[in-house]
């Protein structure tokens, strides 16, 4: 029976694109560093300046981004069910509790912050408690929370994005300086070098630092089908988040085959372009990941 | 958890610990006896997380059967529930703490022997203080390591300072969890 579920969670098509998205940052990467220490000039500068921003956001960003969100922390009697979910979840993971903070909001969404597991926050809003009253849905979206703090999510992509912010630093330089900052013509020309390799890198990490954090998101709700062994619960609490319970029809099929013929071609095109840029993958292959994971565990998969 | 799984992105869910400490409950049970006058309530449970699989259901009908055939030579008898959060609880009664011990570690290892053994959560036995106050001592299967949980009266309210008291009066004998955010609460424990 063992064999049976050996195979849940597997999901090596996801490793190597995550895998293949880090090379090619740090491939990128290595480029821009290259280019600075060649040009040599006010990079160090430039460099010093981002790590300085680097540490406030390892150390402070948590707390930058509670305060912004309205986040205020919850206790015990205020919130029982929501802790008591957390910390099942907790002994399950094996880790230490997490601070539990609830945002004032009506839009049901839930985040995790901190750079490691002891300063972890979860957040959920008012809005997302109020929509999931079935625990287990509230389970799911907790866990996927925990998970993003079980892979260190935001410490990731904080390191991953540094080259990055480094590159959006030379170019907001350059364009206050007007690249003025050069004496004779031969420093121009490896400014004007350094300026055009960072805009490049800038453009083209953006692509992949989105795609980075799609796949973290994938790995999360991997995480969470884990955690708790319901991956269905997960999906439905997305799609009640999403706001797209009407996704499961209510109209009955006759009417429904009547009106498809009418319809030359599908309500919503795949905009794959779109696809690039969001730093949450679309629903729907969300969901299709999930119910593969589903399958998996009920030992009818691949 | 290694830099690997951080760069993936892979976290596997937690086994039960290698070291079985379990069974340090059988002979730390007398110290609480005569020294603390702390006598067991005759009931302990065991939580698992459900899942909603075949395999799994079959996995513990299996395990239930067993137990329930061993318990007979105890004089022990099993229950089973499911709570609100999802998690099915095991319950086993029998006036002798040994006994006890040696059935929730048949049901837990009956569960691994079935491939399920990350779906353990933790085990909870009951007891008695001299002034009739309840005391549980949860067993945390992840970490192998024991902590008491005291309700106190009111809601969800525990008694933190009669916790501690017993993990001075015990720590030597029964491997206390150090981190202290680490004692996880389990309200609407089902005896």
């Amino acid at each position: 029976m063992a064999t049976k579920r050996s195979n849940f969670g597997r999901d090596r098509g996801l490793q190597a694109r995550m895998g293949l998205t880090m090379f090619l940052l740090g491939l990128l990467y290595v480029v821009l560093v290259g280019v600075l220490i060649a040009a040599s000039a006010s990079a160090v500068v430039i460099v010093a300046i981002a790590l300085g921003l680097f540490f406030v956001q390892i150390v402070g960003s948590d707390k930058i981004a509670l305060a912004t969100l309205g986040a205020h922390e919850v206790s015990e009697s205020d919130e029982p069910q929501l802790h008591a979910v957390i910390e099942r979840l907790c002994i399950q993971a094996d880790l230490p509790k997490p601070r539990v903070a609830v945002i004032e909001a009506r839009m049901p969404n839930a985040c995790a912050l901190g750079r490691s597991q002891k300063s972890a926050t979860v957040c959920a809003t008012r809005g997302l408690l109020q929509m999931l009253d079935d625990p287990a849905e509230l389970e799911s979206v907790m866990a996927h929370e925990l998970t993003h703090v079980i892979n260190r999510d935001v410490m990731v992509m904080t390191i991953a994005s540094f080259f990055a912010t480094v590159a959006a630093l030379i170019i907001r330089f350059a364009f206050f300086f007007g690249g003025g900052f050069g004496g004779d013509r031969n420093e121009a020309e490896a400014i004007e070098v350094v300026i055009l390799v960072s805009v490049l890198v800038y453009a083209i990490s953006f692509v992949l630092l989105r795609a980075l954090s799609r796949y973290r998101e994938f790995a999360a709700d991997r995480g969470s089908a884990m955690l708790t062994g319901r991956p269905s619960a997960l999906a439905s609490a997305l799609i009640k988040i999403s706001g797209t319970i009407e996704r499961i029809p209510r109209n009955d099929l006759r009417t429904a085959e009547g009106m498809s013929a009418f319809f030359i071609v599908p309500a919503r095109a795949k905009n794959s372009l779109m696809n690039l840029f969001a730093d949450h993958p679309p629903l729907e292959q969300r969901l299709a990941a999930l119910s593969r994971l589903e399958a998996q565990l009920q030992g009818t998969g691949r | 958890m290694g830099l690997r799984e951080i760069l993936t992105g892979r976290s596997a869910v937690k086994q039960p610990a290698a070291r079985e400490r379990l069974f340090a409950l059988s002979t730390a049970y007398v110290t609480l006896e005569t020294a603390y006058s702390i006598t067991s309530a005759g009931v302990a449970g065991i939580v698992v997380q459900a899942l909603a699989t075949s395999d799994f259901q079959s996995v513990l009908k299996d395990t239930e059967e067993v137990v329930k055939a061993t318990a007979g030579d105890f004089n022990a008898t099993v229950q089973t529930s499911d709570d609100e959060y999802g998690f099915r609880w095991v319950v086993i009664r029998d006036p002798a703490i040994e006994d006890l011990v040696v059935t929730i570690n048949g049901v837990s290892s009956s569960i691994e022997a079935g491939g399920y053994g990350e779906r353990i959560l933790c085990a909870v036995f009951a007891f008695k203080a001299a002034d009739g106050a309840a005391i549980n001592f949860i067993y945390n299967y992840k970490r192998g390591s024991w902590y008491p949980f005291v309700p106190a009266p009111g809601d969800k309210q525990r008694n933190t300072e009669r916790e501690l008291q017993l993990k001075a009066q015990i720590g030597g004998e029964l491997p206390i969890e150090p981190e202290l955010e680490r004692w996880f609460p389990l309200w609407g424990v089902p005896f």
